[in-house]
C-alpha cells in the first residue's frame, strides 16, 4: 500500500480525569464539542492529516484515561511518544497541582527527547477560574517547556496547541536530518551510507 | 122604472149596457163604451135615443122629490134667517171675546214660546248626551290606550285595540274623530310589533353577549354535579326543574333592562351557588314579544325571525378564533359560548309553546356537532403539546357531559374524543422522545458509583434493580448500569401515567385503559424509545465507552419490562387473572437496541483498525526484512490488547464477537494489501517482513485477550494468510500443485487465483534482477521455475473457471 503521509507524529494527552483531554481531541479532529462528561476507558486514538512546509503530517492523537485505575494501560503508550501536551483545568487547582506529577511520570516512562507541553483548558469559564494564567506559564518556565491556555468549548487555542507542538516536532526532526548530513561527506559511497543511514533513523523515529 | 123601460120598448142589449155604466167604475167605461161600436152599425143614435129617455125618468122623479119636500125646506129657510140673526150677535160676542182673550193670552203667548225654547234646549241637550254617553268610552279607552302605549304595556295595549275595535268603535262609527282613531290603530300594532321585535333584538344581543357566562355556569353546573350523590342529583333536578317552570298568565307587565341579574362579585361570593339560566338572563322580552305576536295573529313571522336570528348567533358561535389552539382559554371559550346558546335554546324550548321545536333544536345541534367535531378535529391537529390536549380532553367531556345533560346526543364527541386521544398519545410520544434524548444525552455511561447505604437505597427506589451479590458487597460500589436506565424507567411509568390522563371520564372499562395503556407503552417502547437507541448508537462520535454500556443498560432495561406490567396492571385496577389481549413488546425493543450497539462496536472497532492499516509504511523492495514486526501493526495490536481488558464488563459472548470479528477485519486488511492491484512488484524481503506481523497477529490470538474461547478458534482467522506466507516462503510449489483438490492439502485454504496473483508480482521482480544475473545460474533456474509455476496456476485458475 503506498503511503499517503510524509511524516506520522504519535501525539499523547495526559493530565488528571475530568480537565478536558478527550473534548481537546474531539475539538481538533472533529471541530465539534460535547457538553457531556464521558470518562475515558483505557486508551483511545484519532488520526487527522495536517500540511507544515508543504509535508503532510499524519498525527496519531492517543487519549488517555486519567483514572488511576487504568494507570498501567496508559503509561505502556508514552514511549512510543513524539511529543505529550499535559493538561489541567483552570478552574481546579488540584488538577494544575498534579501537573507535577504527569511531569515525573513522563520523566520515568517517555523518550528523553519528547517534546512536551503545558495545556490550561477550560479558559472560557473565567468566572470560575481557580488557577491565574501567571501561575500557568510560571510553572512552564520553571521546566523550559511551551505554555498555552485553550477552551475545547470555545475551540481557542486548540489548533494552535496541536500546530505549535507538531511544529516543534518538525523542528527537532529536521534538526537531527540536518545534523546527520553534515556529518558525511566524500565520495558516491558515502553518499549511499547517508541514505542508508537515514532510511534506518526515519525508521527508528516512527518506532 | 120597470114602467119606463116597458114604454121606450129599449133593445135588451142596451139595457145591459146602461146597467154596466150605472154600476162599474168610471175606468171601466171604455170597453163597454166600445161594445156600443161594436154593434151594429146605428146602434150608438139608438143608444142616445135611449140614454136621453133615463135622463128624463130621472129628472121626473127628482122633481117629484123637490115637490114632496118643499113645504120642510121654506120651514127651514125661515128658521135659517132666524138664526141669521142670532148668528150676527153671536158673531160680536165671539169678536168681542176674542178680543179680550187675545189681550189676556199675550202674557201667556210669550211665556209659552220661552218655555218652547226651553223643551227645544233640553232635547237637544237630551240627544247631546245620549251622544256623547255612546262616545265617551270611546274616548277613555283610547286614552287608556295612549296611556299603555306610554308606559310600554303593548299586550294591554293590543286589548284594549281589541276592545275598540269589537265593541266601542260600532257605535260611534258615523263620528270623525273615530275614523281617525280607526286609521290610527294599525300604526299603533305596526309600532308595538316594531318595538318588541326591538326588544327581542337587544335580547338576541344580551343572550349572545352573555353566552360564555350563562354555558360558564351550566358546565360549572355539570362538573359540580359529579361529585354529588345521586340522592342529590335527584334533588338538584327537582329543583332545576322547579326553577322551569313558568307560569305564563303571570308574565310581567313591566319590562326590565336584559341584564345578568347576579354581578360578578356575587358570583364570586355565591361560588358554590346553583344558577339556572332564568338566574342569569331576564327571559321577559321574548315572552312578551311571543304574545304580542300571537295577539295579531304574526306568530309565524315572529316564530322566522326568532330561527333565523338564532341560526345566524349558532354559526357565529361555532366560528372558532383563529389562534383557538394555542391556550387552553381559547378552547373554554369556545365550549362555554357554545353551551350557552344551547342551553338558552332548551330553556325556550320548554318554556314557550312552538316558538323552537325539539325537531328544530335537533337540527340545529347536528349542525352544531358536525361544525364543532370539524373544528376541534382541525385545531386540536395543531396542538403539540400533551398538556393542552389534556385539557381540551377534560373540556371536552365537561362539554359532552354539560349538554347531554339538558338533552343533546353527544356519542359523536366521546368518538372524536378517541380520535384525539390517539393524537394525544402521539403528542406524548414527541414529547418522550424529546425527554429520551435528553436523557441520553445527560448520560455519562459510566456504571452508577453509591458511597453509602442511603443512596444505594435511593437507586433502588427507582428502579427494580436485584442482585444479591451487589447487595453483599461493602461500600463503595457501582451498579452495572448507568444512570440513564433509572431515568428511563422512571419517565416509562410517568408516560403512562400521562396516557392514562386521557383515559379518565371517557366511560371506558377498566380492561379496554388496560388495552389502551399497553398499546401505547408498546409504542413508546417499540417506536419512540427504540429510535432513540438506534439514533443514538449512529451517531458518528459515539465512542466503544458509550457502546459498551448500552449493551448493560439495555439488558437491564429489558429484565424490567415485567415490573412496567405488572404496573399497569395495578394502576387500572383490573383482576391480575384478566388474560390481556395486549402485551408489552419492550423485550424485542432492548434487544434489537443490543444487537445495534454490538454491531456498532464491530464497526468501531474495525474503523480503528482500517485507521492503522493506513498508516502501514512497508518498503515493498526490500531486501532483507527488518527483523520486527512494524511499528503500525504492534500499536495496533496492543491497541486491540488494551481495549479488550478495559472493557471487562462487556458480555462476555459480545466480547468474543467483538474479538473474533476485529481479527477477521484485519486479517482480510493484510489480505488486501498484498492483493492490492496498485502494488505491482513485492519481494521476497517484504514478504518475510509482511510474516513477521502476521506471526504477531497469530501470537495475540493465542493469548487469548477475551476469556471464553475454545482451542485455536481464534486463530482460524488468519490462517489463509498463514498458508500462503508459508508456500511462498517454503517454495513449496510441488506438494501444492500435487495435492490441490485434496481434503488433507497443507495448502487447502490457498487460492489459486491469490497465489497466482502474488507470484506474478514476484515475477515481475525477477525479470527486473535478470538483467544482472544473466549470469548465475541459480537465478536462472529459479526464473524457469517461476515460468513454469505460472503456467501451471493458470491452467488451474483456467480450470476452474470451466468448472463454474
Amino acid at each position: 500500500m503506498a503511503k499517503t503521509y510524509d511524516y506520522l507524529f504519535k501525539l499523547l494527552l495526559i493530565g488528571d480525569s475530568g480537565v478536558g483531554k478527550t473534548c481537546l481531541l474531539f475539538r481538533f479532529s472533529e471541530d465539534a464539542f460535547n457538553t457531556t462528561f464521558i470518562s475515558t476507558i483505557g486508551i483511545d486514538f484519532k488520526i487527522r492529516t495536517i500540511e507544515l512546509d508543504g509535508k503532510k503530517i499524519k498525527l496519531q492523537i492517543w487519549d488517555t484515561a486519567g483514572q488511576e485505575r487504568f494507570r498501567t494501560i496508559t503509561t505502556a503508550y508514552y514511549r512510543g511518544a513524539m511529543g505529550i501536551m499535559l493538561v489541567y483545568d483552570i478552574t481546579n487547582e488540584k488538577s494544575f497541582d498534579n501537573i507535577k506529577n504527569w511531569i515525573r511520570n513522563i520523566e520515568e516512562h517517555a523518550s528523553s527527547d519528547v517534546e512536551r507541553m503545558i495545556l490550561g483548558n477550560k479558559c472560557d469559564m473565567n468566572d470560575k477560574r481557580q488557577v491565574s494564567k501567571e501561575r500557568g506559564e510560571k510553572l512552564a518556565i520553571d521546566y523550559g517547556i511551551k505554555f498555552l491556555e485553550t477552551s475545547a468549548k470555545s475551540s481557542a487555542n486548540v489548533e494552535e496547541a496541536f500546530f505549535t507542538l507538531a511544529r516543534d516536532i518538525m523542528t527537532k526532526l529536521n534538526r537531527k536530518m540536518n545534523d546527520s548530513n553534515s556529518a558525511g561527506a566524500g565520495g558516491p559511497v558515502k553518499i549511499t551510507e547517508n541514505r542508508s543511514k537515514k532510511t534506518s533513523f526515519f525508521r527508528c523515529s516512527l518506532l | 122604472m120597470a114602467e119606463n123601460s116597458e114604454s121606450l120598448g129599449t133593445v135588451p142589449e142596451h139595457e145591459r149596457i146602461l146597467q154596466e155604466i150605472e154600476s162599474t167604475d168610471t175606468a171601466c167605461v171604455g170597453p163597454t163604451l166600445r161594445s156600443v161600436y161594436d154593434d151594429q152599425p146605428n146602434a150608438h143614435k139608438k143608444f142616445m135615443e135611449k140614454l136621453d129617455a133615463c135622463i128624463r125618468n130621472h129628472d121626473k122623479e127628482i122633481e117629484k122629490m123637490c115637490n114632496f119636500h118643499h113645504q120642510g125646506f121654506v120651514d127651514a129657510i125661515t128658521e135659517l134667517l132666524k138664526v141669521r140673526t142670532d148668528a150676527e150677535k153671536l158673531k160680536v160676542q165671539v169678536t168681542d171675546t176674542n178680543r179680550r182673550f187675545q189681550d189676556a193670552g199675550k202674557e201667556v203667548i210669550v211665556h209659552t214660546e220661552d218655555i218652547i225654547r226651553c223643551r227645544i234646549q233640553q232635547r237637544n241637550i237630551t240627544t247631546v248626551v245620549e251622544k256623547l254617553q255612546l262616545c265617551l268610552p270611546v274616548l277613555e279607552m283610547y286614552s287608556k290606550l295612549k296611556e299603555q302605549m306610554s308606559a310600554k304595556r303593548y299586550y294591554s295595549a293590543l286589548k284594549t285595540m281589541e276592545q275598540l275595535e269589537n265593541v266601542y268603535f260600532p257605535w260611534v262609527s258615523q263620528y270623525r274623530f273615530c275614523q281617525l282613531m280607526i286609521e290610527n290603530l294599525p300604526k299603533l300594532r305596526e309600532d308595538i310589533k316594531e318595538i318588541s321585535m326591538s326588544d327581542l333584538k337587544d335580547f338576541l344581543e344580551s343572550i349572545r353577549k352573555h353566552s360564555d357566562k350563562i354555558g360558564e355556569t351550566a358546565m360549572k353546573q355539570a362538573q359540580h354535579q359529579k361529585t354529588f350523590s345521586v340522592s342529590l342529583q335527584k334533588q338538584n333536578k327537582m329543583k332545576f326543574g322547579k326553577n322551569m317552570y313558568i307560569n305564563r298568565d303571570r308574565i310581567p307587565e313591566e319590562r326590565n333592562e336584559t341584564v345578568l341579574k347576579h354581578s360578578l362579585e356575587e358570583e364570586d361570593e355565591n361560588e358554590e351557588e346553583i344558577l339556572t339560566v332564568q338566574d342569569l338572563v331576564d327571559f321577559s322580552p321574548v315572552y312578551r314579544c311571543l304574545h304580542i305576536y300571537s295577539v295579531l295573529g304574526d306568530e309565524e313571522t315572529f316564530e322566522n325571525y326568532y330561527r333565523k336570528q338564532r341560526k345566524k348567533q349558532a354559526r357565529l358561535v361555532l366560528q372558532p378564533q383563529s389562534n383557538m389552539h394555542e391556550t387552553v382559554d381559547g378552547y373554554r371559550r369556545y365550549f362555554t359560548q357554545i353551551v350557552g346558546f344551547f342551553v338558552v335554546e332548551d330553556h325556550i324550548l320548554h318554556v314557550t309553546q312552538g316558538l323552537v321545536t325539539r325537531a328544530y333544536t335537533d337540527e340545529l345541534w347536528n349542525m352544531a356537532l358536525s361544525k364543532i367535531i370539524a373544528v376541534l378535529r382541525a385545531h386540536s391537529s395543531y396542538c403539540t403539546d400533551p398538556d393542552l390536549v389534556l385539557e381540551l380532553k377534560n373540556l371536552t367531556v365537561i362539554f359532552a357531559d354539560t349538554l347531554q345533560g339538558y338533552g343533546f346526543p353527544v356519542n359523536r364527541l366521546f368518538d372524536l374524543l378517541f380520535e384525539i386521544r390517539d393524537q394525544y398519545n402521539e403528542t406524548l410520544l414527541k414529547k418522550w422522545a424529546g425527554v429520551f434524548r435528553d436523557i441520553f444525552e445527560e448520560d455519562n455511561y459510566s456504571p452508577i458509583p453509591v458511597v453509602n447505604e442511603e443512596e444505594y437505597k435511593i437507586v433502588i427506589s427507582k428502579f427494580p434493580f436485584q442482585d444479591p451479590d451487589l447487595e453483599k458487597q461493602s461500600f463503595p460500589k457501582k451498579f452495572p448500569m448507568s444512570q440513564s436506565v433509572p431515568h428511563i424507567y422512571i419517565q416509562v411509568k410517568e408516560f403512562i401515567y400521562a396516557s392514562l390522563k386521557f383515559s379518565e371520564s371517557l366511560h371506558r372499562s377498566s380492561t379496554e385503559i388496560d388495552d389502551m395503556l399497553r398499546k401505547s407503552t408498546n409504542l413508546l417502547l417499540t417506536r419512540t424509545l427504540s429510535s432513540c437507541l438506534l439514533n443514538l448508537i449512529r451517531k458518528p462520535h459515539i465512542g466503544l465507552t458509550e457502546l459498551v454500556q448500552i449493551i448493560i443498560n439495555t439488558t437491564h432495561l429489558e429484565q424490567a419490562c415485567k415490573y412496567l406490567e405488572d404496573f399497569i396492571t395495578n394502576i387500572t385496577n383490573i383482576s391480575q387473572e384478566t388474560v390481556h389481549t395486549t402485551r408489552l413488546y419492550g423485550l424485542s425493543t432492548f434487544k434489537d437496541a443490543r444487537h445495534a450497539a454490538e454491531g456498532e462496536i464491530y464497526t468501531k472497532l474495525n474503523q480503528k483498525i482500517d485507521e492503522f492499516v493506513q498508516l502501514a509504511d512497508y518498503d515493498w523492495t526490500m531486501s532483507e526484512p527488518d527483523g520486527r514486526a512494524s511499528g503500525y501493526l504492534m500499536d495496533l495490536i496492543n491497541f486491540l490488547r488494551s481495549i479488550f481488558q478495559v472493557f471487562t464488563h462487556l458480555p462476555g459472548k459480545v466480547a468474543q464477537t467483538a474479538c473474533m470479528s476485529a481479527c477477521q477485519h484485519l486479517s482480510t486488511s493484510l489480505m488486501q494489501m498484498l492483493l492490492d492491484s496498485e502494488l505491482k512488484q513485492i519481494s521476497m524481503g517484504a514478504v518475510q517482513q509482511f510474516n513477521l506481523d502476521v506471526i504477531q497477529c497469530e501470537l495475540f490470538a493465542s493469548s487469548e485477550p477475551v476469556p471464553g474461547f475454545q482451542g485455536d478458534t481464534l486463530q482460524l482467522a488468519f490462517i489463509d494468510l498463514r498458508q500462503l506466507l508459508d508456500l511462498f516462503m517454503v517454495w513449496d510449489w510441488s506438494t501444492y500443485l500435487a495435492d490441490y483438490g485434496q481434503p488433507a492439502s497443507k495448502y487447502l485454504r490457498v487460492n489459486p487465483n491469490t497465489a497466482l496473483t502474488l507470484l506474478e508480482k514476484m515475477k515481475d521482480t525477477s525479470k527486473k534482477n535478470n538483467i544482472f544475473a544473466q549470469f548465475r545460474k541459480n537465478d536462472r533456474d529459479k526464473q524457469k521455475l517461476i515460468e513454469t509455476v505460472v503456467k501451471q496456476l493458470r491452467s488451474l485458475v483456467n480450470g476452474m473457471s470451466q468448472h463454474m
